[in-house]
């Protein structure tokens, strides 16, 4: 069984899927290198091969969807590599093997057995994507800067930093992936990507508390005793979000 | 007294007031805090499993109306409190900065009077908009009975207004709502409306037209309060979206907060099935094309508490069935129980690359358990499948969970 592993960037993963197209034993699984050092099942396998990042082959998979699929394709390939799905990669290559044969209608075909899976997975990060912009809550620190920390199931930080950076567009802030240790930091004119494994947080900053306390207050109030319905709520809003969220904390 | 203290009370007022939603604006930031986003953003889920987007309180729960349905009526002994202009605004920008909302829902009891309410709200939105340059959400609620000029002030500052219907018949203001009336709160409405398409028209003369309720107006009816029947709701409902361009109509399963000869027992539960059952009939209204005299008609004034809506419709017109999923148009699609918008979308976009089979449909997410009576593949029913028009009704009605959740809430009469 022959196993390919890439590193764990877009460029990366695009050169693995070049290189499973053009070697002639099929690969049976594509794994990130993050997933790889976690499996001790899959390092005893002898049929591993490193890919390391080739900007030129990345480079042609990627003008080659542009040009003979389509901007969607492309946009679906890069939401499947953000995700956290363990088989990301073999699904790739297949919904790309597919989508050469078929073209631009490619993502028209939303039973098919290598365009269903990837559309799936697609979709769940693009729902947490959105619950984010909503259920991500900052903290003001006494150094002026706006803090907050989150552990999505995806890889989704840079896909919320531009919402924030036009909607707090005038604040400090940083939003932090305490799963994947990385952060985009933002200084009012532009927003980077960068690791931040710091968990140690300046304090709070004096008025924090009384706002997180006119929240709790506010969130437990406007709530109708009479149609109480937590099964409800939970389902809207997944139990693994409440850990960072100030109207939930005790 | 201090504001968390205000935040509460007035937070308890407010929140029987349903709409929250923060859709249909695109605002942009200019220089300032806050964007709309078209879709809207849910924010968090309170313990009733409603959608908290916008920081929804009153300006001041004091009120000079006796509506005998409302918490805040002057005859209530209850807690009364008020922000000021500059309190709410700072909160609201305190919130928003940490991503706890999507904006403001200004409303507010009528104290001393209309004009005076109006102008409270006003001035804290000016704050918001203009000094803070605050471009998020705004919805605020245009107070019946105050001047013109006003109402017309606060629509271009607002993204979306609102004016509460309340009752849906004159009679049943009459008797629960007698300080109010059915001309009072169609007047800002229509108002409103006008507004609407004035500034519709301008759009098209000018490069830049003012800003006025980009997101529309909604309204909201109390439902259970009196003996309404459903069809006079959803024919209201359906004159306002039809004449008014409505964008949305909440209705709320009335809460019996208050004692009184007009109104149902206190230890009532809210008619929380019905309610779902109207906005399953508003769905339809608005994005299924039906009419709501298809749905209702004199003989069957109220909908049918075991099957929703359109299953009904669709039993009592059993002679347009089959639909041909591969032949029949988006809105004929559209008409099968089990079918939905987004199913509907994607049959029609996927059937020009292949014919559609039942599994097919199965993987697409429409619900074959009750689509299957309604439609054929290729000329054909799922397999193995026997039909008995007489006895469909019975199969169509099933126990859900949640069905018993309501109804052993009802029974321990909470």
């Amino acid at each position: 069984m022959k196993i390919l592993v890439y590193e764990n960037t877009f460029q990366g993963f695009l050169t693995a899927i070049y290189e499973a197209f053009y070697s002639l034993e099929k690969p049976a699984k594509i794994i990130s290198k993050f997933d790889y050092l976690r499996d001790f099942q899959l390092q005893l396998d002898t049929e591993v091969v490193e890919i390391s990042v080739n900007q030129e082959k990345a480079d042609k998979v990627y003008n080659a969807v542009l040009k003979k699929i389509s901007t969607g394709t492309l946009s679906n390939l890069y939401y499947l590599f953000l995700s956290s799905d363990f088989d990301k990669g073999i699904l790739a290559f297949y919904y790309l093997k597919f989508a050469f044969k078929k073209g631009k209608y490619t993502d028209n075909y939303l039973v098919d057995e290598n365009v269903k899976p990837v559309h799936d997975i697609v979709w769940k990060v693009k729902q947490e994507k959105h619950r984010m912009k909503g259920l991500l809550r900052f903290k003001l620190l006494d150094n002026g800067i706006y803090y907050a920390a989150f552990e999505p199931d995806h890889d989704i930080t840079e896909l919320i930093a531009p919402h924030f950076s036009r909607r707090l567009g005038d604040q400090f802030w940083i939003i932090h992936d305490l799963k994947r240790l990385k952060a985009a930091l933002y200084n009012k004119e532009e927003w980077i990507i960068s690791d931040l494994t710091e968990k140690e947080l300046p304090p709070l900053s004096a008025k924090e508390i009384e706002i997180q306390e006119i929240w709790k207050k506010y969130f437990k109030h406007i709530s109708i005793k009479e149609r109480k319905n937590n099964k409800l709520q939970k389902s809207f809003m997944p139990v693994r979000y409440w850990k960072h969220l100030v109207e939930k904390e005790e | 007294m201090e504001t968390v203290k205000k935040m509460a009370i007035l937070a308890d007022s407010a929140k029987y007031d349903v709409s929250c939603s923060s859709s249909g604006s695109n605002r942009k930031n200019s220089g300032g805090v806050g964007n709309g986003a078209l879709s809207g953003i849910c924010h968090s889920w309170s313990e009733d499993g409603r959608c908290i987007s916008l920081l929804k309180t009153l300006y001041t729960n004091n009120c000079v109306y006796d509506c005998a349905y409302c918490i805040n009526r002057i005859s209530n002994d209850i807690p009364r409190a008020s922000f000021t202009p500059r309190e709410l605004a700072d909160l609201t920008i305190d919130f928003y900065r940490r991503n706890y909302i999507e904006g403001l829902f200004l409303s507010s009891g009528v104290y001393p009077n209309p004009d005076k309410t109006m102008e409270n709200l006003i001035e804290t939105m000016e704050i918001l908009r203009k000094e803070y340059k605050f471009f998020g959400y705004i919805h605020v609620k245009a107070i019946p009975g105050a001047d013109p000029l006003l109402i017309n002030k606060a629509g271009m500052l607002a993204d979306r207004m609102s004016v509460n219907i309340e009752l849906p018949s004159e009679k049943s203001l009459r008797l629960l709502a007698p300080q109010k009336s059915k001309e009072k709160i169609f007047k800002p409405m229509a108002q409103i409306t006008q507004g609407l398409m004035q500034i519709g028209e301008e759009k098209g003369k000018y490069r830049f037209s003012q800003k006025f309720v980009p997101a529309g107006q909604s309204t909201q009816m109390i439902v259970g309060a009196t003996n309404d029947t459903d069809l006079s709701i959803i024919s209201l409902s359906q004159g306002l979206y039809d004449n008014f361009k409505l964008k949305r109509v909440y209705y709320s399963a009335y809460v019996p907060v208050n004692e009184g000869p007009n109104l149902p027992a206190l230890i009532q539960a809210p008619p929380m099935k019905r309610e779902n059952r109207l906005y399953q009939a508003d769905w339809l209204l608005r994005f299924y094309g039906f009419k709501a005299s298809e749905l209702l008609d004199q003989d069957n004034q109220n909908f049918d508490m075991d099957l929703d809506p359109k299953c009904d419709w669709a039993i009592r017109h059993f002679d347009f069935f089959p639909v041909e999923i591969n032949k029949a148009s988006y809105n004929e699609i559209l008409r099968v129980p089990g079918i939905g918008v987004k199913s509907a979308k994607k049959i029609i976009k996927m059937r020009k690359f292949g014919k559609i089979d039942f599994l097919g449909l199965k993987k697409l997410g429409v619900v074959l358990k009750r689509a299957k009576y309604f439609i054929t593949c290729n000329g054909r029913y799922s397999e193995g499948l026997y039909i008995y028009p007489e006895n469909l009704r019975n199969r169509l009605i099933q126990k859900k969970p949640a069905d018993m959740q309501i109804k052993i809430f009802q029974e321990s009469g909470l």
